[in-house]
């Protein structure tokens, strides 16, 4: 699904922020990927989300080198592709639902299809009496389910959340990590970069450590509800 | 489960989007869209104004040189070339001769001779009704049609016309018609440059009002980017847009330029200028002015187009 070879990153001539990034995600595969602030992970998904291209290093994504293919393949990737962005970048000028619909817009689904969709979703996540809202006018809270739900109201085959429960109580935030952990079932492929350990400790899947430019792979911690049961 | 708490609340009406959603991008926002429909309604009035001119150039061009063309006239004067009078039957002998002439000429389509009477009916006005004719020479007078299916220059009847009689004179119009034409032409190229200018001006305001806006909505297009939104799913909006702001710019132009050529019309006629045409327009002229709005809205759309797909081109 994902595979990076001796990627490189870096902002103009600034420092190197990834040196050297080796690993392969498979299709399906459910990873959190942590390390400490300003380590590099919004810079890693930006990569992965395609907004930017390697400065170095081969990216495989879907089969395909990234650095081969041209504009329109990367749009149609692009379209399979689920970002949950940090600062959500919500549309302000339209409501909560066209934000919501306008990856099925792009994708060119036909306005009814549009409306059940978005509607079920917006109901699931709580947003159901807030259709009509206006981002810049709603919590916080509400502007990251927002930008949750436009993130997979495609079914996306890949799904990128950055730090995508930080704004949530524990309830909401639980019930979003199980809707990733639904869409993982189905096959979609999921990374979400998290500095939340509770969380990750939870939800016992692998872990990407981004740390000093360069990414290791953690097998899960056994959690304590397992550790306890292989003392007793 | 969630919206349990809420289900009882009123809708709120603050921050609320009802409007029907049009463009991703928030094109309709601020007054940039007025000042170009203003600047493009502008420009459609005075190209509005440049095509009746040059509608009525034609219109004039044609009627003065309508009836002209393939014509010419002769004149036998009274007077031989060193001034000495000749008889009225010399002047008959002669005008005899060159209409024995020109009946043989091959790209003469008809002949007319004038009379005596209507020679004196034309210079009465100068000579008096009560002058008696008989005592004064008359030139003789032929006007000539030629055939329009045979090439032939008018001028070439010069040499064997001299021979008969060299006082005879020729006249073709032609010298007229083509410092008139001339005229006409260059107003008409006038009238095409302004026209010209007013395209260039509306593409240049197009061009810079696309790519204002796509400076100052670089993060909502970057996200349609990043979603998977191909260059064409972007640039059809701000064509439509950029379309709808021009079409109707250019339909207030045209229907502000339209009640000034009208009131042009109404007051040329209360002037009664003989020299003008009709101001009234053909149908295809009419048409066109009416097309007008619509190819002001295609060109800025096409503009559109193009700005944004280069703007495009450099994101990653
Ligand atoms: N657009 C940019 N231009 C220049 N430098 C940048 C840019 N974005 C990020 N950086 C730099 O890259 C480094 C990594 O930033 P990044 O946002 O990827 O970290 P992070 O791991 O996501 O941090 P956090 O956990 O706080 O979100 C930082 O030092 C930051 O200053
Ligand atoms: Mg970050």
């Amino acid at each position: 699904m994902i595979k990076l070879e001796h990627v490189g990153l870096r902002y103009g001539v600034g420092p190197e922020i990834l040196s050297d990034v080796n690993f392969q995600l498979d299709p399906g595969s459910f990873h959190f990927l942590s390390g400490p602030s300003g380590a590099g992970k919004t810079s890693l998904m930006s990569l992965l989300y395609l907004g930017r291209r390697p400065t170095r290093g081969l990216l495989t994504m879907f089969g395909q080198n990234i650095g081969e293919l041209n504009r329109q393949q990367i749009s149609k990737l692009r379209q399979r592709i689920g970002v949950v962005f940090q600062d959500f970048r919500l549309l302000n000028h339209m409501s909560a639902f066209d934000n919501i619909a306008l990856p099925l817009r792009i994708n060119g689904e036909s306005e009814k299809e549009i409306k059940a969709n978005v509607e079920e979703l917006m109901e699931w996540v709580g947003l159901g009496d807030h259709r009509y809202m206006l981002p810049n006018t709603m919590s916080g809270g509400q502007q990251q389910r927002v930008a949750i739900a436009r993130a997979v109201i495609t079914r996306p085959r890949l799904l990128l959340a950055d730090e995508p429960t930080g704004n949530l109580d524990d309830e909401i935030g639980l019930r979003l990590m199980n809707l990733f952990d639904q869409l993982n079932r189905m096959g979609t492929t999921v990374v979400i970069a998290t500095h939340n350990v509770a969380l990750m400790e939870q939800f016992g899947y692998n872990r990407l450590i981004l740390q000093d430019g360069a990414v290791r792979l953690m097998e899960p911690k056994k959690s304590i509800k397992q550790r306890l049961e292989g003392i007793f | 489960m969630f919206s349990h708490f809420f289900k009882k609340s009123k809708p709120r009406s603050l921050g609320v989007s009802k409007t029907k959603r049009r463009y991703d991008l928030p094109l309709e926002k601020g007054a940039g869209g007025l000042f170009l429909k203003l600047l493009i309604g502008m420009m459609s009035i005075l190209a509005v104004l440049a095509l009746a001119a040059s509608f009525v150039l034609s219109a004039m061009t044609e009627r003065w040189t309508s009836g002209l063309e393939n014509r010419a006239s002769i004149e036998i004067p009274a007077q031989d070339q060193n001034g000495k009078l000749l008889s009225t039957t010399e002047v008959e002998a002669l005008v005899k001769e060159v209409e024995q002439f020109l009946k043989k000429h091959p790209a003469v389509l008809d002949i007319q001779v004038m009379s005596k009477e209507e020679i004196t009916s034309l210079v009465s006005p100068w000579l008096g009704e009560d002058m008696t004719y008989d005592q004064i020479p008359l030139p003789g007078l032929i006007s000539l049609r030629f055939r329009e299916d045979v090439i032939f220059k008018p001028e070439s009847l010069q040499v064997p016309l001299k021979n008969i009689a060299p006082q005879i004179r020729l006249d073709t119009h032609q010298a007229w018609l083509s410092q008139l034409l001339r005229f006409t032409g260059s107003l008409n190229f006038a009238a095409l440059i302004v026209t010209f200018t007013i395209g260039i001006t509306t593409i240049i305001a197009v061009a810079g009002a696309v790519q204002a806006r796509m400076a100052i909505y670089h993060e909502e297009l970057e996200l349609l980017h990043l979603m998977g939104a191909g260059d064409r799913y972007i640039s059809s909006q701000l064509q439509r847009y950029m379309f709808l702001t021009a079409f109707q710019g250019a339909i207030i132009g045209a229907l502000i330029g339209g009640i000034l050529l009208l009131l042009m019309g109404w007051i040329s006629g209360k002037m009664d200028i003989t020299l003008l045409p009709d101001f009234s327009l053909s149908a295809v002229q009419i048409i066109s002015l009416c097309a007008l709005p619509l190819l002001v809205g295609m060109l800025a759309m096409f503009t559109a187009r193009y700005t944004v797909i280069q703007t495009l081109s450099k994101m990653p």
